[in-house]
C-alpha cells in the first residue's frame, strides 16, 4: 500500500483514540426525558392529553422552534452540557429500586484526557449491507461531528464512502423517531419489556411457531449469537434477513461453481486486468473503500498499470474509470459472459465444457477476443467481477473464469458467507407466504423499512396488517412504521454499542459517541427482550458476549483487551481464512447454468427495465439525509431526484427529451418519472434508481423527492427485465442539475481542455505531444509582476489531485460538507445554480454521446498565488496569508459577489438565502466548532481546511516540532478512498505533494491566466489495449 | 468652436442654427410661458401619470423590502452569474445620467447655445438617474447594513481599510462625487429661476418656500457675476466627471479576468454608450414634455435634431466598440474571448438579448442620417425608446452573458430574473418618473434665466448683424 510511511503518525493518533468513559449510575430506563414525553397519566385538560398523543404519533414537531431550551441563538456547549448534567442528575434521583444501568456522561466528570476545545477520536464501525467499515469518529465535547475511515481497518484503510461521511447528519436528524409507541400511544421501554416477556412465555409454549424476525443481513457476531439463542428458545421461530440491495445471485453463483455459498473478496492490487460484468465495485458495496484504494494504487503509469474493462448498461463510477467500456443491456450480459467463456475456452481447456452455452445476442468479436487475450496474458493477475444485479449464472461463470485463469487465491479469494442463506426476495417470499397463510403471530422487524423496499408483488404493507403483533425497530416513522403496531425508535450507529464484522471477517466493536439523543434502543436490546434478560443495555450485551468468547480471561485481562479493541477499532486475529475452493466441474456447471442461461436468453425482446440502488440514498434509508439528497450523482450530476435514465438514441426513437415525464408501464403496473438522457447508456434499456419517492410520515426531507421505482419492481425481476413500455404523460420536470454541460467545449470553443487525459503509450513516451502540451500548462509565465517568493516561509501549502485515481465517488464532497459546516440549499436553489458544496467533481465526457470517455475532476479553491478574487473585494474580506492561502474573513464579507465573478474556477459559494438560522438545536450539535457557520449574504469557499492546519500548528508548536508530511490531512484528502488527493507543504522537498507537483503528468488548471494555482492536477491515463486501439 | 455668425451673408455654421427660440419673445413672455406649467394647477394628465409612477414606485418599495427580508436569493442571481439585474440597472441609470452632465458642462464650456433650452431638463434627469442608480450598489450586496459604512475609508477600530485596489471602492468615490456635483450644478442653475418663482408667487407660503430655496437671490450685478463664475467652475469640475464616472464604472468589468469583461476598450466605449443612452432618455422625456408643457417655442425641432446627431455619433462609437471587442477577441487568439464573442454572444442562450442590442444600438441610430427622420418627433421618440432598450440589453450582455459562460464549462449556468428583479427595475423607472413629474410640477423645466440671456444675446447679434450689414453697404 502506498500510504504506509506515516504509520508512526497513525500509531500516535491511535494512542489518542479512546473508548468512551462509562459512568455507572443508578438510573431508570426510560430516561427522564423520555418519561416526561410519555402520555401523562394525570392531565389537566383534554388539550394537554391530546397534545401528548399527537407528539407520540409524530404528528407535530416535538421541538417546535423556541420551545426547547436549546433553541437557536442560545445554543452553546455550556447549555448543552448543563442539560446533559441536569438530566443525569434527575435520572439518578429516586432510582434506588431500579436495576443498574450505564449512562454515557461525558462531562459530569471530565475524563482525564479531555480538554474542552480539543476533539477526541474514537474508533467504531458501521455496517451497511451486513459488512462493517471501520471508522474513526471525531467528537467535540461529546458531540460527534465528523467521520473518518480507520486506517487500521483492513477493509477501510482510512478511506470512507459518501454515505459514511453523511452519517453525522443522520444522527442529528430531528425527523428521527423519538417515541416508543404502541399504536398511537406512547409507551415506556419497561412496559415493552414486560409485554415482550409475557409474549415470549406464551410463544415458548408452542416453540415459537408464530414468531418471525425480519432482519437486515448482518455479519455481526453478537447479533448472530442472539439469533442462535432466540432460535434455541423458540425452535420453530424463523429469522428472515432481507435487503433490497443484495441479490441471491452473488451467493448462489459460487455455490454453483464450488458447491457452497461463498463471498468473493477481490484483491485488486494484484490485478493487472480487471473485467467488470455489471459490477460497480468502485461505486457501491462493502468492498468500495478497499477496492478503490487498491485499484487506484495500480493506476500509476508504467508496465504494472492495471487495465479495466467494464460491461454495463448505465454509466457508473466504475464505467467512468474504464479503459474499455462496452455498454450493454443488463439482460444481455449473461450471454456476453457465455461468449467470453467460449472465447477463453480456445486457450483454456478448463473452460472448454462451458464453451457451448446458449447466447441470445452477438457481440463485437474483436472486443471479446482482445479482452480474452488480455485476461489470458495475465493469468493469475486478472480478475472477473460479476455485479450484484446479475443472475447466479454470471457469478458462476465469473468464478469459473477466475478459477480457470488461476486468479483464485491471488486476485480473488473466497470466504465463507457469514449470512445464513438468502437475503434477497426468495427469503422474504417465504415469510410472505407464511403471513398470508396466517402462520405468523408475532413479527419483529429490524430490517430497514421493508414495506418500502420489498418487491411490490409481495404486498408486504397490506400483509403486515394481518399479523396480530408487529414490532418495528426503525430510525424513522417511515412506511413500515405506519403499518406496524409497535414502533421502537432505533439508535443511530453512533449512539449504540455493538459489534460488526467486515467482509474479510475482521470484527470491530461499535462504540457509541453519544447517548441516544431521543431515547432510542439498539437492535440487540430488542432481540434480547425475547430472551427474558430484563432491561439489559447494548453495552452489557456486547461485553458479555465477547467476555464469553475469551473463556480463559480474567476480568482485568479482558478489560485491557477490550480497551485495546476499542482504541484500535479492530479485534486482532479475527480475519477469516480464505476457503480453499475445489476445482470447478465444468461439465456439471455447464448443465446447470445452461438451462438457466437458456431461460434467460429466451426472453422476449423489448425495452429493458433495469433497477439500480441509488448511489446516494442506497435503498432509501438515507432519503432523509439532506447532504446525500443534494449530492450530485457521479455521472449525471443531478440532485434531489431519481430519473428514468435512457440513451440518446432510444430517447430519440421514442420521441423523448430530458425532462419529459413518462409512465413506465411494466406488466400491469405503472409509475411516472422524468426522462434523463445519459451518455453511454445502453440502447433499448432504461435504468431507474430505487430509494426515492418516499412517503414516510416522519421524514420531511425525503418526502416527495423523486419517484418510487419500487412500485414496478417484482420479486421475480428484482434487477432486470424486458417488456417495459414508456408512455408520454405530457408533463415536464425540471431537474436540479449542478453541471449542465457535458463536454469540455460544449459550444465548440477551442479552449484548452480543463481535464487532461492521454493514453499510456503517450505518457510513457517522453517526447510525445502530450508532454509537450503539458509543459505549456505549468511553470512560470511571463509577467510584469515579480511573483511573491514563498520559498522562505515555513509552510507553502499545496495540493495535488490525481485524475487517474479519482473515481468520482463523492466521498470528498460530503467529507468537506461535514468538516466545514456547509449548508444544503434545497432542490429549487440547486436548480437556480446556488449549490454550496466547496469541492465539486467536474465530470466531462468526450467522444460520441453513445460511447463517451469520462474524466472526473475534483475542484475546490485552488488557492491562486495571484488570486483574482482578492484585489476586487472592496472591503478586504478575502486576503492572502503568508503561507499562500487565499483566506476568507466571513465576518468582514459584505457579499458583493465580485470575488466569485472574478474567480476563473467558480469555486466560491454564496449564501444567497439564510440557510442556517433554522437549524434545530440537534442539528447545531453536529456542526464543527472549529469552523464558522456562515450567515446570509456571505461568500465562502474551500480554505484547504485552514482549521486543521491551525490545530496541527498549535500541536506542533507546543511540542516544539514542525508539521511533518502526512501528519496533516484536509477533509477531502482524508475521506478519499482512492488517495487521489495529496496535501502538504511544497517547501518540503520530500513531501508527497511536492513529488506530485514535479510529476510529468502535472498541469495547472487555467494555467494560461497566470493565477499560479497551488492545486496541481495529474493527467488521467488510459491504458488502451493495443488490439482495441483503433476501435476506440 | 466659435459660435457667432457675424453676418447674414456669411454661410451659417451648421451646428449653430438660428431657430433656437421661436416667435417674437420678450423677457416677460418667456417668463410667463416657461413658468406657466409650475403655476398651472396639476391637470388630470399629470395626476394620471403621477399615479402610474407612484404605483411603480410602490413596486420598488416592495422589491427592496423583500430583498432585505429574504436576501439576495430573492433575485435570480446564482454562481456563476453573481451580478445581474442589480448591476445592469446601476450601469444603465448611471449612463442615462451622463447626458445631463454633458449638456450642462461640456456644451457650456464649448459655448453651444442650443443647450440652454434643455440643460435644466437634462440635469434634473442626471440627478434622478443617479438616485436610481445609487440604490443598487448597496442593495445588491449580501449585507448592505455593513456595506453602508465598511466601504467608506474611515479609521475604524477594526483597523481594516477598504481595499483600494478594488474598482468597487473606486465606484463609491466616483458615484458619490458625481451625485454631489450634479446636485450642486443643477441647484445652482435653478437659483435665479427660483427667485423668479418667488417673485411671481401668488401665495405667501409659496413665496416663503421658494424664497428659502432661492437663497436670497436679488439679481444684483455682484450676484450675477459670482453666479456666472461658480457656474463656470462647476462646469469645469463636471467636465472630467462625464469621462471619469463611466470610466470607473467600466473598470468594474475591465479590471477583471472574465472574458467579455477583461478589455481595455471599455472606458471610452462606456462613456460613449452613456452619452448615447443619456441623450436617448432626454429625447424620450423631452418630446412629450415640450408638447404638453407648451415649451415648443424654446425646445425647437432644431434642438431635437442636434440631439439626434449626438445620438448618431455616439451610436457609431458604441458600434465601433462592439466591432473592436470582436476584433480583439479574434486578434488576441485567446480562446476564451473568442468563445465569448463568437459563440456565446451570437449563438448562446442569451442570443436574443444580443441581437436586440445590435439592432437597437447599431441599426436604429442610422436612421438619423436622414434629415426627415431627425426632424420628425414621432420617429425620434420611437428611436430614442429603442435606444434605451438597446443600451439596457448592452449592459445585460456585458454583465450576465459574460458571466454565464466563462472559463470552465462545468460551472456554466443559465440565468433567469425573478419577479423581484423585474419589480426593482420597473420600480426604479417609477422612482425616476415620480421625481421627474414632481420636478415638472414645482420648478421650471427650462432654465428661464439662460433662455432670456440667450434671447438677449441673439437680439444683440441680430442687431449687430443688421448694423454691420448696413456699414458694409455703406463701405
Amino acid at each position: 500500500m502506498s500510504c504506509d510511511d506515516n504509520k508512526e503518525a497513525r500509531a500516535k493518533d491511535r494512542q489518542k483514540r479512546r473508548s468512551l468513559p462509562i459512568v455507572t449510575a443508578e438510573a431508570p430506563r426510560p430516561s427522564t426525558a423520555t418519561a416526561a414525553r410519555a402520555a401523562p397519566r394525570y392531565w389537566r385538560s383534554i388539550e394537554e392529553r391530546e397534545a401528548a398523543k399527537a407528539i407520540a404519533l409524530g404528528a407535530v414537531n416535538e421541538f417546535p422552534p423556541g420551545a426547547d431550551e436549546l433553541a437557536e441563538g442560545s445554543v452553546s456547549r455550556r447549555g448543552f452540557m448543563q442539560l446533559l448534567g441536569a438530566s443525569t442528575a434527575l435520572a439518578t434521583v429516586g432510582a434506588a429500586c431500579r436495576k443498574p444501568n450505564e449512562k454515557i456522561v461525558p462531562f459530569v466528570r471530565r475524563p482525564e484526557e479531555l480538554t474542552p476545545g480539543n476533539p477526541l477520536h474514537f474508533a467504531t464501525a458501521y455496517a451497511l449491507e451486513g459488512f462493517a467499515s471501520g471508522l474513526l469518529a471525531t467528537s467535540h465535547e461529546g458531540r460527534p461531528t465528523k467521520i473518518e475511515g480507520n486506517p487500521d481497518h483492513p477493509e477501510t484503510l482510512g478511506g470512507t464512502t459518501a454515505i459514511e461521511q453523511a452519517l453525522v447528519l443522520g444522527l442529528y436528524d430531528d425527523d428521527r423517531a423519538k417515541v416508543l409507541r404502541r399504536g398511537g400511544e406512547s409507551t415506556a421501554w419497561r412496559v415493552f419489556l414486560e409485554d415482550t416477556k409475557a409474549r415470549a412465555e406464551r410463544l415458548e409454549a408452542n416453540k415459537g411457531a408464530g414468531l418471525r424476525f425480519l432482519v437486515e443481513p448482518s455479519a455481526s457476531p453478537l447479533l448472530g449469537d442472539l439469533r442462535r439463542r432466540i432460535l434455541a428458545r423458540f425452535p420453530m421461530a424463523k429469522f428472515v434477513s432481507y435487503s433490497s440491495t443484495t441479490s441471491d445471485g452473488a451467493a448462489e453463483g459460487p455455490r454453483l461453481a464450488f458447491g457452497q455459498p461463498l463471498v468473493a473478496r477481490h484483491d485488486l492490487d494484484k490485478a493487472k486486468v480487471i473485467l467488470s460484468l455489471d459490477a460497480d465495485f468502485l461505486g457501491e458495496g462493502p468492498e468500495l473503500p478497499r477496492a478503490t484504494r487498491a485499484f487506484a494504487a495500480r493506476r500509476a503509469p508504467g508496465p504494472e498499470m492495471n487495465r479495466l474493462y467494464v460491461v454495463e448498461p448505465a454509466l457508473t463510477g466504475t464505467g467512468a474509470m474504464a479503459d474499455h467500456r462496452l455498454r450493454m443491456r443488463g439482460t444481455d450480459i449473461p450471454s456476453f459472459a457465455a461468449a467470453l467463456v467460449a472465447e477463453l475456452a480456445t486457450d483454456t481447456p478448463a473452460l472448454a465444457p462451458l464453451a457451448g452455452l446458449p447466447k441470445s445476442a452477438t457481440f463485437d468479436q474483436r472486443w471479446i477476443r482482445a479482452l480474452a487475450h488480455d485476461l489470458q496474458r495475465s493469468r493469475g493477475s486478472s480478475v472477473v467481477i460479476a455485479g450484484r444485479r446479475q443472475p447466479a449464472a454470471v457469478h458462476a461463470l465469473a468464478a469459473a473464469i477466475n478459477a480457470a485463469l488461476g486468479n483464485v487465491g491471488s486476485t480473488v479469494t473466497y470466504l465463507l458467507s457469514p449470512f445464513d442463506g438468502s437475503s434477497g426476495p426468495k427469503a422474504l417470499g417465504a415469510l410472505v407466504e407464511d403471513i398470508a397463510a396466517g402462520g405468523v403471530d408475532t413479527l419483529v422487524i429490524t430490517a430497514s423499512n421493508p414495506v418500502y423496499t420489498a418487491p411490490v408483488d409481495f404486498k408486504l404493507g397490506q400483509l403486515l396488517q394481518r399479523v396480530p403483533t408487529t414490532i418495528y425497530h426503525g430510525v424513522y416513522e417511515d412506511e413500515t412504521a405506519a403499518v406496524c403496531g409497535t414502533m421502537i425508535p432505533a439508535t443511530h450507529p453512533l449512539e449504540t454499542w455493538g459489534d460488526a464484522r467486515a467482509l474479510d471477517g475482521t470484527v470491530s466493536i461499535v462504540q457509541p459517541l453519544i447517548t441516544p439523543l431521543w431515547g432510542a434502543f439498539a437492535e440487540t436490546q430488542v432481540l434480547a427482550a425475547f430472551l427474558d434478560e430484563g432491561d439489559v443495555s447494548a453495552h452489557e450485551l456486547v461485553r458479555r458476549y465477547w467476555f464469553g468468547q475469551r473463556p480463559g480471561d480474567q476480568t482485568a485481562a479482558f478489560d485491557a483487551a477490550w480497551e485495546k479493541w476499542l482504541a484500535d477499532g479492530v479485534l486482532p486475529g479475527t480475519a477469516a481464512q480464505p476457503v480453499t475452493v475445489p476445482a470447478v466441474d465444468g461439465q456439471a456447471l455447464a448443465t446447470v447454468i445452461g438451462t438457466q442461461l437458456a431461460a434467460l436468453t429466451a426472453q422476449a425482446d423489448g425495452l429493458e427495465l433495469g433497477f439500480v440502488n441509488d448511489q446516494r440514498l442506497h435503498d432509501g434509508r438515507f432519503a432523509n439525509n439532506a447532504w446525500l439528497q443534494e449530492l450530485p450523482h457521479s455521472i449525471t450530476k443531478h440532485t434531489w431526484d431519481n430519473a428514468v435514465m435512457i440513451s440518446e438514441a432510444t430517447a430519440k426513437a421514442q420521441g423523448f427529451e430530458t425532462g419529459d415525464v413518462v409512465a413506465l408501464q411494466y406488466r400491469d403496473r405503472s409509475v411516472e418519472g422524468p426522462i434523463l438522457i445519459v451518455p453511454g447508456h445502453a440502447d433499448d434499456a432504461v435504468t431507474v434508481a430505487l430509494g426515492h419517492g418516499r412517503e414516510g410520515a416522519g421524514e420531511s426531507i425525503a418526502k416527495g423527492v423523486g419517484f418510487n421505482a419500487g412500485v414496478i419492481r417484482t420479486s421475480d425481476a428484482p434487477w432486470y427485465d424486458r417488456g417495459l413500455k414508456l408512455a408520454r404523460t405530457g408533463d415536464e420536470h425540471k431537474f436540479a442539475i449542478t453541471q449542465t454541460q457535458w463536454t469540455m467545449s460544449p459550444d465548440g470553443r477551442a479552449s484548452p481542455p480543463p481535464a487532461v487525459d492521454a493514453t499510456l503509450a503517450e505518457v510513457l513516451n517522453e517526447g510525445s505531444k502530450f508532454h509537450e502540451e503539458l509543459e505549456e500548462r505549468r511553470g512560470p509565465l511571463p509577467t510584469i509582476h515579480e511573483p511573491v517568493d514563498y520559498s522562505h516561509v515555513q509552510y507553502k501549502w499545496g495540493m495535488s489531485i490525481d485524475l487517474n485515481k479519482c473515481t468520482g465517488c463523492n466521498a470528498c464532497v460530503v467529507a468537506c460538507q461535514a468538516e466545514n459546516n456547509i449548508p444544503v440549499v434545497g432542490k429549487e436553489n440547486v436548480r437556480k445554480g446556488r449549490h454550496m458544496q466547496w469541492i465539486r467533481i467536474d465530470r466531462y465526457f468526450s467522444g460520441p454521446i453513445a460511447d463517451p470517455e469520462v474524466i472526473n475532476q475534483p475542484l475546490g479553491c485552488v488557492q491562486c498565488e495571484t488570486a483574482p478574487c482578492e484585489y476586487v473585494c472592496p472591503v478586504n474580506a478575502t486576503v492572502h496569508s503568508d503561507e499562500g492561502l487565499n483566506e476568507m474573513a466571513y465576518n468582514r464579507c459584505i457579499g458583493t459577489r465580485y470575488c466569485s465573478n472574478n474567480c476563473p474556477y467558480k469555486v466560491r459559494r454564496f449564501n444567497f438565502l439564510d440557510y442556517t438560522s433554522e437549524y434545530t438545536a440537534a442539528r447545531m450539535m453536529g456542526t464543527n466548532p472549529d469552523v464558522t457557520v456562515r450567515a446570509r449574504g456571505v461568500m465562502e469557499k474551500c480554505t484547504y481546511c485552514v482549521q486543521r492546519i491551525e490545530r496541527k500548528r498549535i500541536d506542533t508548536r507546543i511540542a516544539g516540532t514542525t508539521i511533518k508530511d502526512g501528519e496533516l490531512q484536509t477533509a477531502c484528502q482524508q475521506g478519499c478512498p482512492a488517495r487521489a488527493i495529496e496535501f502538504g507543504s511544497l517547501n518540503d522537498p520530500g513531501a508527497k505533494v511536492t513529488r506530485m507537483h514535479a510529476d510529468a503528468r502535472r498541469y495547472d488548471l487555467l494555467h494560461e491566466i497566470g493565477t499560479r494555482p497551488r492545486t496541481a492536477y495529474l493527467a488521467r491515463v488510459r491504458n488502451i489495449n493495443p488490439d482495441l486501439a483503433k476501435v476506440d | 468652436m466659435s459660435a457667432a455668425p457675424s453676418s447674414a451673408n456669411v454661410s451659417r455654421d451648421p451646428l449653430e442654427p438660428t431657430v433656437l427660440i421661436e416667435g417674437a419673445q420678450t423677457d416677460q413672455s418667456l417668463n410667463d410661458s416657461l413658468l406657466n406649467h409650475v403655476w398651472r394647477g396639476a391637470g388630470r394628465g399629470w395626476w394620471m401619470l403621477f399615479g402610474c409612477a407612484l404605483s411603480a414606485l410602490g413596486l420598488l418599495l416592495i422589491g427592496i423590502t423583500y430583498t432585505l427580508y429574504k436576501g439576495i436569493g430573492a433575485w435570480g442571481n446564482n454562481i456563476p452569474v453573481g451580478w445581474a439585474f442589480g448591476i445592469i440597472n446601476f450601469v444603465w441609470w448611471i449612463g442615462i445620467g451622463h447626458a445631463g452632465t454633458l449638456i450642462s458642462a461640456i456644451l457650456l464650456l464649448l459655448q453651444q447655445k442650443w443647450r440652454t433650452s434643455i440643460n435644466r431638463f437634462a440635469e434634473a434627469m442626471t440627478l434622478f438617474a443617479v438616485i436610481c442608480a445609487l440604490l443598487f450598489p448597496l442593495l445588491h450586496t449580501g449585507r448592505p447594513w455593513f456595506a453602508a459604512y465598511w466601504l467608506m475609508p474611515y479609521p475604524s477600530v477594526q483597523g481594516i481599510w477598504p481595499q483600494f485596489k478594488s474598482p468597487l471602492t473606486w465606484d463609491v468615490f466616483a458615484v458619490s462625487t458625481y451625485f454631489t456635483i450634479s446636485l450642486l450644478f443643477w441647484y445652482l442653475g435653478l437659483v435665479p429661476d427660483l427667485a423668479s418663482l418667488r417673485d411671481s408667487s401668488k401665495s405667501r407660503t409659496k413665496r416663503i418656500v421658494y424664497g428659502i430655496f432661492a437663497l436670497g437671490w436679488r439679481g444684483s450685478g455682484r450676484h450675477w457675476s459670482e453666479y456666472k463664475w461658480s457656474y463656470l467652475l462647476l462646469a469645469g469640475l463636471s467636465t472630467p466627471l462625464v469621462l471619469s464616472v463611466h470610466t470607473i464604472v467600466s473598470f468594474d468589468f475591465a479590471v477583471s479576468v472574465i472574458p467579455g469583461w477583461h478589455t481595455t476598450i471599455f472606458p471610452p466605449y462606456f462613456v460613449a454608450g452613456a452619452v448615447f443612452s443619456g441623450f436617448a432618455m432626454v429625447a424620450t422625456w423631452m418630446i412629450p414634455a415640450r408638447q404638453f408643457l407648451g415649451l415648443k417655442h424654446v425646445v425647437t425641432i432644431k434642438h431635437l435634431e442636434n440631439m439626434c446627431k449626438v445620438m448618431l455619433a455616439t451610436g457609431m462609437m458604441v458600434t465601433y466598440g462592439y466591432i473592436m471587442e470582436h476584433f480583439i477577441a479574434w486578434y488576441s487568439g485567446n480562446p476564451y474571448e473568442q468563445g465569448q464573442f463568437f459563440k456565446t454572444r451570437w449563438h448562446g442562450p442569451m442570443q436574443g438579448i444580443f441581437l436586440t442590442m445590435v439592432f437597437c444600438n447599431c441599426v436604429v441610430p442610422q436612421i438619423f442620417w436622414f434629415k426627415k427622420a431627425r426632424t420628425h418627433v414621432g420617429v425620434i421618440w420611437f428611436a430614442s425608446i429603442l435606444i434605451n432598450v438597446g443600451m439596457w440589453c448592452e449592459r445585460f450582455n456585458i454583465v450576465v452573458t459574460s458571466l454565464h459562460r466563462d472559463f470552465l464549462p462545468s460551472s456554466w449556468q443559465n440565468y433567469a430574473p425573478t419577479w423581484v428583479d423585474i419589480s426593482l427595475f420597473i420600480g426604479t423607472i417609477g422612482l425616476f418618473s415620480t421625481l421627474f413629474l414632481l420636478f415638472l410640477k414645482f420648478v421650471p423645466a427650462v432654465a428661464i434665466t439662460e433662455v432670456k440671456e440667450l434671447r438677449h444675446e441673439m437680439e444683440h447679434e441680430a442687431h449687430h448683424a443688421s448694423v454691420g450689414g448696413g456699414a458694409g453697404a455703406h463701405g
